[in-house]
């Protein structure tokens, strides 16, 4: 397969990730994008303004991609604690439509900003791969990870507290569960995820402006993760992988493209309710597997 | 009053008129179906396209349609209406296609964003496809006889703005007075306060969400033709960003509050018109700024109620 | 004996996995006023949102004048001549009074009928007709439930299907809403009522059946039902 499809497919994989743990505690937040382009500038601001980092090497040093993610996670992180602490008090699509607000603020700003590339962008990215294929074994590790924190959560304390806000937050509220902390601790695991993602996707880019982080990120990768479905970390993590690769897929029909994509993003819900990885067909799995029936189906009573 | 003032006021009252306008689509839909229908950015622009067809606009080189024009061409105040008409028609289609299927079968009402948002997405790319990426504008002279200025209060202002603040006005008048008055608005309104309750009365929910849909498809098509002939079409994306704008709209006035989104709509386009010349860059930022203070504040917004929490 | 108005057969109706109604048969004759009684969680609301199609039946029939009516739009259901007034009274906050009145006679085309049916309404119930211009959300509890009332009749119904009409009211007011069942009873409507205050429900009804958990455990004529020990002993208190 095409290296740098595949890393584009993984890192749609990330986002859909992103967007799917504020959503396993039944929290709409499009904030993705935001998080996701505030990694990316950063990344792009240190690599070419910092020389010390080594961005006149012939290979930029993977320890100074590190490094920025290290940075990229905790400006995230930390600036997801405070903006969560306060966006998290609203609900339903009050919080959707709040975090795009928050996305668009931030497009705008950067847009306004030289310093962070303007309008035009930053350029140059220095690359840690000399080879597309670097670029989708890092991003595969990157993705392989989050999927097993992803499966960790679904399994531990906190994941059940997750998933008991989902179903019924006042009543997970009486079981004395801290709701609040709980969403929050979601969504900054998800900023995490979008600023993590930023940083690589900036150099596997090479260049990066403020349109990466828009409302229209917003809902595809939102997409993503509806279309995977939204029960388990495997239905975004399929989503982002699929609907990432479907326009480059579609390429050949030329400007059709865009119309089947939009087609499918329509049709995939009507068709799917429940996603792509829906409790019917992980009920079908578990039936092909040879072990005796467990316990922990998900999908009980909904068919 | 002094000029500056007066087309200052007249400049955000214009935009802020046709933000109104649009906000209220997405008020009638969220007032009965609780959700937002994201295609509503795409109705507005196919709004603009409509009318600039029917005026006699012939299509540039760069779509399937290149050089197409209508056998006939109709004068603006012809074209408005119908091209909201066809507006409205898409909106059904879109109720149709993306919101009724879900309704039917129970299904999570936000997934009614994605749908819709595939609808939009499949709608703006089949513009482009059919009459290209190119911006178009409609002629001022579509007007016929009225001059391109006049004098208001000692002003120059252009006539454009004014009637698109004449029309705005007048089409807001005309629904608050049908939804507050008629039998099918008090209806309507049962339908968004209740509409199990509505339906036990023997109100057809589903005929009075088509009804909500059209309405919305003919004021955003209204306003997408009153933009097309103030500023110009800025290609098949540009309804994206009034759509936008619209949330922060919708939010600042309260969802579902026809009053709210009137309101919302002129206090963004005056604070928009405010934003000195050098912050321009930042004048996007302006309707988002306030939505975001407003949903920490108080989220019901300016003239909406606090939502009961669904039992 | 005549074809009965209404008819359920072997009734099921089912909420995800649980099942909320479990083969029940009941039937209304044309002119009767029938209570349905039970504890909280017995089905007896569902029983009405069946009838009214807001919920669907899983099995058994809905009979209406010897026709099923099984899966019909509940809108339609108002249209055959069944006016279900809900639990909680659900009148519309948001409108006046008179506009709600107006709304419960949204399928009739005859002004000169709605007009005389709206006086009558304020003949039943005088205290809505002082409040007419009001906001039907700034009523009290007792006049919500006058209006409640008031606005199912607008329909003009064949049936009137009642959902605990005496909930959270004051045992005057309980008394003032039950006089006025018992005169449009007089009247001749026919009426399906539910109720967990089985004393002013047993005191007016012609017959009753008692919902347990989702079946019918019991029926039978009021009176005869107003000395049954088992009854007195789970329902009317010593």
């Amino acid at each position: 397969m095409d290296a740098t499809l595949l890393t584009q497919m993984v890192i749609g994989a990330l986002l859909g990730l992103s967007v799917y743990l504020p959503l396993r505690c039944g929290q709409l937040s499009l904030a993705t994008p935001g998080f996701y382009a505030i990694g990316g500038t950063l990344a792009a601001l240190l690599s070419t303004r910092v020389n010390a980092l080594g961005g006149s090497d012939p290979l930029y040093p993977i320890g100074s991609v590190l490094l920025e993610m290290t940075l990229a996670g905790l400006l995230c992180g930390v600036l997801a604690s405070g903006i969560g602490a306060v966006v998290l008090r609203l609900r339903g699509v009050y919080l959707a439509i709040a975090t795009i607000a928050l996305v668009e603020i931030l497009r705008v700003a950067t847009l306004n900003q030289e310093a962070m590339g303007g309008a035009v962008g930053i350029f140059g990215i220095p690359q840690p791969f000399d080879d597309p294929a670097g670029y989708a074994v890092f991003t595969l590790v990157l993705l392989a990870l989050v999927c097993w924190l992803c499966d960790r959560l679904e399994r531990n304390r906190l994941g059940r507290a997750m998933a008991a806000i989902r179903d019924d937050e006042l009543a997970a509220a009486c079981q004395g569960i801290d709701t609040e902390r709980t969403k929050l601790v979601a969504f900054v695991l998800s900023a995490v995820v979008a600023g993590l993602t930023g940083v690589i996707s900036a150099h596997f880019l090479n260049s990066w402006n403020a349109r990466l982080g828009n409302f229209d990120a917003s809902i595809t990768t939102l997409a993503f993760v509806v279309f995977g479905g939204s029960r388990t970390w495997a239905g975004p993590v399929l989503g982002g992988l699929a609907l990432t690769a479907l326009p480059e897929l579609l390429r050949p029909i030329g400007d059709l493209r865009l119309i089947v994509f939009g087609l499918v993003i329509l049709a995939g819900p009507l068709l799917l309710p429940q996603g792509l990885i829906n409790p019917a067909l992980l009920g079908w799995l578990k039936g092909l597997l040879p072990q005796p029936p467990s316990t922990t189906a998900s999908g009980e009573g909904q068919r | 009053m002094t000029t500056d003032l007066t087309q200052l006021l007249l400049n955000g009252l214009s935009i802020g008129a046709v933000y109104a306008l649009f906000a209220l689509g997405y008020t009638l839909v969220f007032s009965v179906l609780g959700v937002i229908n994201f295609a509503h950015g795409a109705v507005f622009t196919l709004g603009a396209y409509f009318t600039f067809l029917l005026i006699g606009g012939s299509v540039g080189a760069n779509g399937l349609l290149a050089g197409f024009q209508l056998p006939f061409a109709m004068p603006f105040w012809w074209a408005l209406p119908l091209a909201g008409m066809a507006a409205a028609a898409v909106a059904l289609v879109i109720e149709r296609i993306a919101f009724r299927p879900l309704r039917d079968r129970g299904a999570d009402p936000l997934l009614a964003l994605i749908t819709s948002l595939g609808a939009g997405v499949v709608l703006v790319n089949l513009i482009q496809l059919l009459v290209g990426a190119e911006s178009y504008a409609i002629p001022t002279t579509a007007l016929a006889d009225l001059p391109p200025a006049i004098k208001l209060l000692g002003a120059q202002v252009r006539t454009v703005q004014l009637l698109l603040l004449l029309v705005a006005a007048v089409l807001l008048v005309i629904l608050s007075l049908w939804i507050d008055g008629s039998r099918s608005g008090k209806a309507l309104r049962a339908v968004a306060e209740d509409p199990t309750t509505a339906q036990l009365l023997g109100i057809p929910s589903a005929r009075m969400i088509q009804i909500a849909f059209g309405l919305s498809g003919f004021l955003a098509g209204i306003a997408g033709g009153l933009v097309g002939l103030s500023v110009s079409i800025a290609g098949p994306y540009f309804g994206i960003g009034y759509g936008l704008k619209g949330l922060g709209v919708l939010v600042l006035g309260g969802l579902g509050s026809v009053p709210g989104a009137v309101l919302g709509g002129l206090i963004i386009g005056l604070a928009e018109a405010c934003v000195p010349a050098e912050l321009s860059g930042y004048r996007d930022v302006v309707a988002y700024g306030f939505l975001f203070v407003v949903l920490l504040v108080r989220p019901q917004g300016l003239l909406g109620r606090v939502m009961p929490t669904k039992v | 004996m005549n074809t009965p108005l209404l008819a359920l057969e072997q009734l099921t109706v089912r909420y995800g996995g649980i099942t909320a109604l479990r083969t029940i048969s009941l039937q209304v004759q044309s002119g009767e006023l029938v209570a349905l009684l039970g504890a909280n969680g017995a089905g007896k609301s569902t029983t009405l949102r069946a009838i009214s199609q807001l919920v669907p039946a899983a099995s058994g029939s809905i009979r209406w004048h010897g026709g099923t009516i099984n899966g019909l739009a509940p809108e339609r259901t108002v249209k055959l001549g069944i006016s279900h007034c809900p639990e909680g009274r659900r009148v519309l906050a948001r409108q006046s009074v008179v506009d709600n009145l107006e709304l419960g006679a949204w399928l009739r085309r005859d002004q000169a009928g709605v007009r005389s049916d709206l006086e009558r309404c304020y003949g039943l119930f005088p205290r809505l007709a002082e409040r007419r211009e009001q906001l039907a959300g700034s009523l009290s509890g007792g006049e919500q439930q006058m209006l409640a009332i008031a606005r199912s009749l607008m329909a003009r119904p064949t049936l009137l299907m009642l959902d605990e009409p005496s909930l959270g009211l004051a045992p005057k007011l309980v008394a003032e809403v039950m006089e006025a069942l018992q005169a449009l009873h007089r009247d001749g409507l026919t009426m399906l009522l539910v109720e967990q205050n089985a004393n002013a429900a047993l005191a007016i009804a012609d017959r009753a059946y008692v919902l347990v958990s989702g079946s019918i455990e019991q029926q039978g004529s009021a009176a005869a039902l107003r000395h049954d020990e088992r009854i007195k002993a789970a329902y009317l208190g010593p």
